[in-house]
C-alpha cells in the first residue's frame, strides 16, 4: 500500500518520538528491547496509546489504553479515522500531493461513529475520540503493532486501517513516525527479502512479470515457472486434500505452530515424501522420511534482517554437533543431487552477493560493507549509498499511496452455546515459539515450566475454576489439557494461551481459517469452551 | 529530545587543549568526544547522570571544589584539568576508600571488573583497615542466573538506576541506611518472586563483580573469545557477543552502550538461553526411513540422494506443483535465498514459503 512490507522508521528513532501507537502488540514480551525505547520515550515525555484485548505492561503506562475485544480492530480504526475526519484533524496538503482515493475511506467510515464503535468494539466513545485527537496532534507519532493485527482473517484490513491513519494525518516521511510492522522472528523481514515467498523473487519481484522472470532465468540458467505458488496456508490446506504430495520443510515445525494441527497431522500421514531439516527433534519429524541434521545461528555465518530492515552480520563461533551442517550447504547439495547446476558456493557472502545483484533494493548491500559499517538498511541501490533509515521521505515510495476503503466483517468463528468463549493466542517473554530452544533453559522453565489459560476472574468464577486448576479448553478442533490462570487482564468472555507447549499444543485448537490476501491464519480468534477435569496432578499424562 | 537548533557552540579547554563544545554537553560528553580518558564508576551513559561515585572529579578554574565531570554542564571559556595533582590525589584517597569497602585484593578480577582495573590505574594505593558495613543479601536467592556477593558491592547504584530507568521494572532498589545500605527487593523476596524480568541489565552494567552471572563460572572463562552476532529469538536484531572458550559458547555479553541498535541492552532470552546450542537433543545424523518404517541413520551422500530423489519422483509423478518447500524465518537471508532458489531453479514450482507468512 505504500510500497515497502517492512518497518518504515528505525528502531533507534522510537526513544524520540511523541506520540506511541501500540495495536497488537505485547510488545515488553515479544520484543524487549523495542519495548525498552517505547519505555525511554515515555520517560522523556511521550504520550503512549494503547489498544489490545489483554491488559498488558504497556497499558499500564499508557496515557490511553483502549481494551477492545478480540476481532474488532477494523471498526475502531474506521472510528479513529471518523473521528480525524469529521474533527478536521488530518493534513490535507499531504493528502492533496501524496495520497488518492481519500474519498472513498471519508465515505467508508461515515456511519462508523465512536458511539458505534463502543457498542461492537467495547471501547468507550470519548477514549476513542481522545485517542484519536491525540494520535493527532504530534508529528512525530507512530504507529507499532504485530501479531495482533495480522493473525487475523481480516488481517489485511487491519494494516490498511492502520495506513490510512498513517495517510490521512501525514505521519509518513518523518522520523520517528509511520507504520512500524515488529517481526515476530529473527528473520521474517530476511526471509520476505530473499523471495522466500509463492509471489515474489528475491528484492519483492513479482513472479507474474516476465521481465523479472526473464532476468531470473538468464541468471539462474534454469527456466522457471510462470504461475505464481500458494502460500503456506494454501499448501498446508492442499496437504490435507492430498493435492501437495512431496514436502522439504526447512527450520519450522509445522505440526506445532501452524493452526488446526489435527488437520496438519492428516495432511503429513497422506504426505507421500517428506523432508525435514531442523536442529532440534520435533513433532513434524514424526512424518519424515529423510531428516538432515542442520547447524545453529551460533555455528554458521551470513545475515539476518531485522524489523527496521538493517542487514546484520551473523557470524559463526563454533563447529555444529556431530554431522550437523549449515542449511545453506545442505540446499546446494539438495539442488545439485536433484540435476541443477548449482554453484558449489564456498562462503555465504558469495550467495548474498548473488542475491544482491539481482535485487535493486539491496544492491549496494554486501558482506564486506556490513564488516566495514555494520548493519545496513534497505533501500541501499549502489554500493556508495549509505542505507536508508526512514522510508517515504520524498512521499511515497509508489508516488501516491491509495487509501483502501475498509468494513467491518466479524473474525471467521465467533462464539456460540456449545463454544462461548473467545480464545486468543501468543508468545510469552520467557518463551520463543515451540520452545525447543528456551526449553533447554533454566529461567525460562522457572518462570514458565507449562501452558497455561489466562480466564477473567468473573469466568472463572462461574466455573467453579481456581487459579491452578488443570482444565480441557476445547475448540470444533480439537481439546488441550492445561492449567488456570485465574486474572483481570483479559476481558470477560475472552482467554488466553501461549502456544509453547508441545505437550499442551495450542495449534490443536486454533482455527486455520486465512486471510484471503496473505493466507495467515486466524490465530487471535476462535471460540471455545472449558471443561472441568477430574484428573489429578498425579494421573495427569504428560 | 531532539536538539533544539539554537544550540549554543563555543570552546573549552581540557588539559590545555581548546575543545569546541554544545551547550547542554557534559564535561564527560567533550572529553569522550576527544578521546580524552576520565574514570568513571557510577556512569553509564543510558542512565541520568549521577554524579555520586566521584571517580571522575575534576578541577576547574575558578571553583573551589572539584566538579564531577558526567554532570557538570559545560559553560564557554571552562578552564578544566583531569589529570591535575589535586585531581590525582583525589582520586588516590577515593580508591583507597573503596577498595577497603570491595574488600577483595587488588590482584582478584572479578569478571574483569572495572573498579579493580581502575583503582590499579591509580599507584599504590593507602592501607585502610576494611571498612565494616553489615550489609544484607537475599536470602535463598533462587534465579538461575545471577548471584550477588554484598561484601564487593560499593554502592554505586548502577544496577538500580538501569532496573528503574531503562528496564523499568523496579525489581531491585537501594534499602537501609548508612553503613548497611545494600541491593534489596521490596521485603527482600526472590528475584524470582518479584517484578524482575532477568534481564541482566543489572549484572552488566555492574563495575565490581558484586552482581555475577551464575552459568559461566562454572567453566574456565580466561579470556574467552569473542564473536560478534545477531540475535536468533525475535525480530529486534539485537547484536550480542558470543564468548567462546574450547569451541563452547559459555556466555552471551552485550556490545558497549552507544555501538549498536540495542545500545548494550539484551533480554532474558538473548543474554541466557543459549544452552539449546550445545544441548544433547541436538540432530547430529542424517536419518532415513526404511522400508521398516523405522529411521535409520544415514550417510549424507545417501541423504541428499534420497531428499532429491524422492523430490524427483513425486514432480514426476504429480507435477511440479505437488510439491511445497516452507522455508524458514529462523535461518540466515542467504539460506532463504538458496531455499526459493531450490524450489524455483531446481524443481520448477513457486511453492515456496517462510515459516512465518506474515
Amino acid at each position: 500500500m505504500l510500497g515497502a512490507g517492512a518497518m518504515t522508521n528505525s528502531i533507534p528513532e522510537i526513544r524520540d518520538a511523541e506520540v506511541l501507537f501500540v495495536i497488537g502488540s505485547n510488545t515488553t514480551e515479544a520484543h524487549p528491547i523495542i519495548a525498552m525505547e517505547m519505555k525511554r520515550a515515555v520517560r522523556n515525555g511521550a504520550q503512549l496509546i494503547v489498544a489490545d484485548p489483554r491488559a498488558i505492561w504497556l497499558s499500564d503506562i499508557a496515557t490511553i489504553y483502549m481494551q477492545l475485544k478480540p476481532g474488532t480492530d477494523v471498526w475502531l480504526l474506521n472510528a479513529l479515522a471518523h473521528v480525524l475526519i469529521n474533527e478536521g484533524l488530518t493534513d490535507n496538503d499531504f493528502i492533496l500531493n501524496h495520497t488518492e482515493n481519500f474519498e472513498a475511506v471519508v465515505e467508508a467510515v461515515r456511519d462508523y461513529t465512536p458511539e458505534s464503535a463502543e457498542e461492537v468494539t467495547g471501547v468507550a466513545a470519548d477514549l476513542i475520540r481522545k485517542a484519536a485527537r491525540l494520535y493527532a496532534s504530534r508529528r512525530k507519532a507512530g504507529i507499532y503493532y504485530t501479531l495482533g493485527i495480522t493473525e487475523h482473517t481480516h488481517g489485511t484490513d487491519n494494516v490498511y486501517g492502520l495506513a490510512n491513519l498513517v495517510l490521512m494525518t501525514g505521519h509518513l516521511g518523518l522520523p520517528s513516525a509511520g507504520l512500524n510492522p515488529l517481526r515476530g522472528q529473527n528473520n521474517v523481514q530476511g526471509a520476505n527479502d530473499a523471495g522466500a515467498s509463492p509471489l515474489y523473487y528475491p528484492g519483492y519481484q513479482r513472479v507474474e512479470d516476465e521481465g523479472v522472470r526473464e532476468k531470473f532465468e538468464e541468471a539462474w540458467g534454469a527456466s522457471l515457472s510462470p504461475e505464481n505458488g500458494i502460500n503456506l496456508n494454501v499448501m498446508m490446506a492442499e496437504m490435507a486434500e492430498g493435492n501437495l504430495k512431496g514436502m522439504y520443510v526447512m527450520g519450522e515445525d509445522i505440526v506445532l505452530s501452524e493452526p488446526n494441527a489435527s488437520k496438519i497431522e492428516r495432511g503429513l500421514n497422506q504426505c507421500e515424501f517428506l523432508v525435514v531439516q531442523d536442529i532440534f527433534e520435533n513433532e513434524t519429524l514424526r512424518y519424515a522420511d529423510v531428516i538432515l541434521p542442520a547447524a545453529c545461528f551460533a555455528e554458521k555465518d551470513g545475515v539476518f534482517t531485522n524489523s527496521d530492515r538493517r542487514v546484520q552480520r551473523v557470524r559463526k563461533a563454533v563447529d555444529p554437533p556431530g554431522q550437523a551442517r549449515a542449511d545453506w550447504e545442505v540446499l546446494g547439495d539438495v539442488a545439485r543431487a536433484a540435476g541443477y547446476g548449482m554453484p558449489h558456493y564456498t562462503h555465504p557472502r558469495e550467495i548474498y552477493a548473488e542475491m544482491a545483484a539481482l535485487s535493486p533494493k539491496f544492491s549496494g548491500i554486501s558482506h564486506e560493507r556490513i564488516e566495514a559499517e555494520g548493519g545496513l538498511q534497505w533501500p541501499c541501490p549502489d554500493a556508495n549509498h549509505p542505507g536508508t533509515q526512514y522510508l517515504h521521505q520524498e512521499g511515497p515510495l509508489i508516488g501516491k499511496a491509495q487509501f483502501q476503503a475498509i468494513s467491518y466483517r466479524p473474525s471467521a468463528e465467533l462464539p456460540s452455546d456449545d463454544y462461548p468463549l473467545v480464545l486468543s493466542t501468543g508468545r510469552t517473554l520467557y518463551h520463543y515459539n515451540t520452545a525447543t530452544q528456551t526449553r533447554c533453559d533454566a529461567g525460562p522453565m522457572a518462570h514458565q515450566p507449562e501452558c497455561f489459560v489466562q480466564v477473567h476472574k468473573r469466568d472463572a468464577r462461574k466455573r467453579d475454576l481456581r487459579h491452578g486448576d488443570l482444565v480441557v479448553v476445547v475448540s470444533r478442533r480439537g481439546r488441550v489439557e492445561c492449567r488456570v490462570h485465574v486474572t483481570d487482564k483479559v476481558r470477560p468472555g475472552c482467554v488466553w494461551m501461549p502456544f509453547h507447549f508441545a505437550e499442551s499444543p495450542t495449534n490443536k485448537l486454533t482455527n486455520d481459517a486465512g486471510d484471503s490476501v496473505t493466507g495467515t491464519g486466524e490465530y487471535k480468534v476462535c471460540a471455545v469452551r472449558l471443561e472441568k477435569t477430574d484428573r489429578t496432578e498425579e494421573t495427569r499424562s504428560v | 529530545m531532539e536538539k533544539s537548533p539554537m544550540t549554543d557552540k563555543f570552546d573549552i579547554t581540557l588539559n590545555g587543549i581548546r575543545l569546541q563544545c554544545e551547550s547542554g554537553e557534559t564535561i564527560l560528553d567533550v572529553a569522550k568526544r576527544d578521546g580524552t580518558y576520565i574514570p568513571t564508576l557510577c556512569h553509564d551513559p543510558r542512565l541520568d547522570p549521577a554524579g555520586a561515585c566521584r571517580s571522575c572529579l575534576v578541577e576547574i578554574d575558578g571553583q573551589r571544589r572539584l566538579q564531577p565531570a558526567c554532570a557538570f554542564k559545560v559553560t564557554p571559556d571552562l578552564n578544566i584539568h583531569s589529570e591535575s595533582a589535586r585531581v590525582r590525589k583525589h582520586r588516590k584517597i577515593l580508591m583507597s576508600l573503596y577498595m577497603a569497602d570491595h574488600g577483595a585484593p587488588l590482584e582478584t578480577e572479578h569478571n574483569g571488573d572495572q573498579l579493580t582495573r581502575m583503582a590499579r590505574d591509580c599507584g599504590p594505593l593507602l592501607a585502610l583497615n576494611p571498612v565494616e558495613a553489615p550489609r544484607a543479601a537475599r536470602p535463598a536467592e533462587d534465579n538461575p542466573y545471577f548471584t550477588f556477593d554484598p561484601s564487593l558491592c560499593i554502592l554505586c547504584a548502577r544496577c538500580t538506576r538501569y532496573c528503574d530507568e531503562v528496564e523499568a521494572v523496579n525489581a531491585i532498589t537501594l534499602s537501609e541506611r548508612g553503613a548497611s545500605t545494600t541491593i534489596a527487593t521490596a521485603g527482600q523476596r526472590t528475584l524470582m518472586d518479584t517484578s524482575c524480568e532477568l534481564c541482566g541489565g543489572c549484572v552488566d552494567t555492574c563495575p565490581t563483580g558484586a552482581l555475577m552471572e551464575k552459568k559461566p563460572a562454572k567453566l574456565n572463562q580466561v579470556n574467552p573469545r569473542k564473536v560478534r552476532t545477531t540475535c536468533n529469538y525475535c525480530g529486534v536484531g539485537c547484536q550480542m557477543d558470543l564468548n567462546v572458550v574450547d569451541d563452547k559458547v559459555i556466555k552471551v555479553s552485550s556490545p558497549e552502550p552507544g555501538t549498536t541498535l540495542n545500545d548494550g541492552n539484551l533480554c532474558v532470552k538473548g543474554r541466557f538461553a543459549y544452552d539449546f546450542i550445545h544441548h544433547q537433543d541436538r540432530l547430529t545424523s542424517p536419518m532415513i526411513r526404511g522400508t521398516d518404517g523405522q529411521l535409520h541413520e544415514a550417510t549424507w551422500a545417501e541423504a541428499i540422494e534420497t531428499a532429491a530423489r524422492g523430490l524427483l519422483d513425486v514432480k514426476e509423478r504429480h507435477g511440479a506443483d505437488s510439491l511445497g518447500f516452507i522455508s524458514s524465518s529462523r535461518c540466515t537471508g542467504e539460506e532463504n535465498y538458496m531455499m526459493q532458489k531450490l524450489a524455483r531453479a531446481a524443481f520448477g514450482t513457486n511453492n515456496c514459503h517462510q515459516c512465518a507468512a506474515t
